[in-house]
């Protein structure tokens, strides 16, 4: 428990949600950081600003990203959070671990840091909060005799992440998982050396569920899809009719693009398949009647990131459909021209999604190489792209 | 991806280079000693794994020479 009294963090430990402050409270009983960080944070409310620098020159030898160094501005008045690092250790696949491994891991974090965690919050790292510069190296070597390594951080690859994919669930277009592994796999210099304007995420989804929000959050989005047509079992489709569903409400009236048509007489459920956008909602409403096409890949977005120097976007589609089968050579060879086109022409904290904006998006596909098809939409079916460059217009 | 080993050229010019400053990006650096920016990446990596040069993360990631920059006071 801290030594302090924390009237303000107490509030946060009411009502009937989790409540970090209680979690931190455990740790402060025996972690003398936990609790000068809880009196820190007191601190914090009662001044109205926070107490902490970020940044700095910390690291393991060789790694430029990892390891993210934190300093208080207060470190007479709480020594023990004088030097609060921040550590992210590379995730497994969908975050899949057994129980051994997370003991392991919780093992070393106790022996050498605060014991604080935050895993797989929105870096999908798992990240240990708060170490010394002198436990740095060790936990390092440690955590890579058990088989783990460092995510990304600074201006370098982020550890790409995916969604549970094939593992478990059934709308998968593509093993997220193994594009996840090979791409980490593939990329190790550009996830430990930063090298680049800025940061760069992967995030893999097997299908337009999106679940983890790679369109918003991504530089390059991997998102599952089929070229063919939806398929329909009509048994369940009357098996779904007779359970009391209202097919034509809930389904074909929800459907973004009306590509769907049912008969009410008959209990069938028809698609116009050039209609469909493969949005995933008729299949998530009636997953027993309707599937996903048979020829399954992954359509590849760029763009998606916070506000930074821009507001926030969503990932644009740049190619619409993609076959995902190892070892990855087409994506990861359209993935280098375009890291190519980003250093060459970035500024410094200038995401891909933000130079596309600047520059324009006829200019990237052109020294990219990409050809330009109607799915390019800056809003969905509202603004296509028009590439009419003036050399090529006949007056 | 398997890039084999830095020029040792390369690598004597980014140390010089990074003399003459407290700390620098490596597109500025491959600007400064005309030399390919894959290939001062390639330096880069190789000097960091020496111990000779150093990450820095201030808004952006920096390369400095080893113990230059000091942690914040």
């Amino acid at each position: 428990m801290p030594d302090k009294k924390t009237p303000k963090l107490d509030e946060l430990e009411h009502g009937p949600w989790p409540s970090f402050v209680t979690e931190i409270k455990k740790a402060a009983v025996r972690n003398e950081s936990a609790k000068d960080l809880l009196n820190l944070l007191e601190r914090s409310y009662d001044d109205k600003r926070g107490h902490w620098k970020h940044g700095g020159i910390v690291g393991v030898r060789g790694y430029g990203g990892g390891v993210i160094g934190r300093y208080t501005d207060l470190p007479e008045e709480y020594p023990h959070v004088a030097e609060f690092h921040t550590m992210r250790v590379n995730a497994p696949s969908a975050w899949f671990y057994k129980t051994e491994t997370l003991r392991t891991l919780c093992d070393i974090w106790e022996k050498h840091g605060s014991g604080l965690t935050n895993v797989h919050g929105s870096t999908g790292d798992l990240i240990f909060l708060g170490m010394k510069t002198e436990e740095l190296q060790t936990t390092y070597d440690e955590l890579s005799d058990a088989g783990f390594d460092l995510g990304g951080s600074g201006s370098c690859l982020r550890s790409p992440s995916c969604c549970v994919g094939p593992a478990r669930c059934e709308s998968a277009c593509y093993d997220t998982l193994d594009v996840c592994y090979d791409l980490t796999s593939s990329y190790q210099d550009e996830l430990h050396r930063p090298m680049w304007p800025y940061k760069f995420k992967f995030k893999m989804s097997g299908c337009a569920n999106d679940c983890v929000a790679a369109i918003a959050r991504a530089d390059c989005s991997i998102i599952g899809t089929w070229r063919d047509s939806i398929r329909i079992d009509q048994d369940q489709v009357k098996a779904y009719a007779e359970s009391g569903l209202d097919i034509q409400g809930m389904v074909c009236d929800k459907c973004p693009t009306r590509a769907l048509k049912y008969d009410h007489e008959k209990k069938e459920l028809h698609v116009i398949a050039e209609d469909c956008s493969r949005c995933m909602h008729c299949i998530n409403v009636m997953p027993k009647a309707v599937r996903p096409g048979k020829e399954k890949g992954a359509t590849i977005l760029l763009g998606g990131k916070s506000t930074i120097v821009q507001s926030a976007f969503l990932s644009w589609v740049i190619v619409p459909f993609m076959k995902m089968e190892p070892p990855y050579t087409e994506l990861k060879e359209m993935v280098a021209k375009i890291w190519d086109w980003w250093d060459e022409n970035g500024k410094t904290r200038e995401r891909l999604g933000e130079l596309i904006y600047r520059m324009g998006m006829t200019k990237f596909l052109r020294e990219v190489g990409l050809p330009p098809v109607p799915q390019m939409v800056f809003r969905p079916r509202a603004n296509p792209y028009v590439f009419w460059p003036q050399d090529e217009i006949v007056k | 991806m398997e890039k084999g080993p830095a020029n040792p050229e390369v690598k004597e010019k980014v140390l010089a280079y990074l003399d003459t400053v407290e700390k620098a990006k490596s597109k500025e650096i491959a600007a400064k000693i005309s030399v390919p920016k894959a290939d001062v990446d390639l330096a880069v990596k190789e000097l960091a794994m020496e111990d000779k040069v150093e990450y820095l993360y201030i808004t952006t990631t920096f390369v400095a020479l080893k113990g230059k920059v000091k942690p914040p006071q």
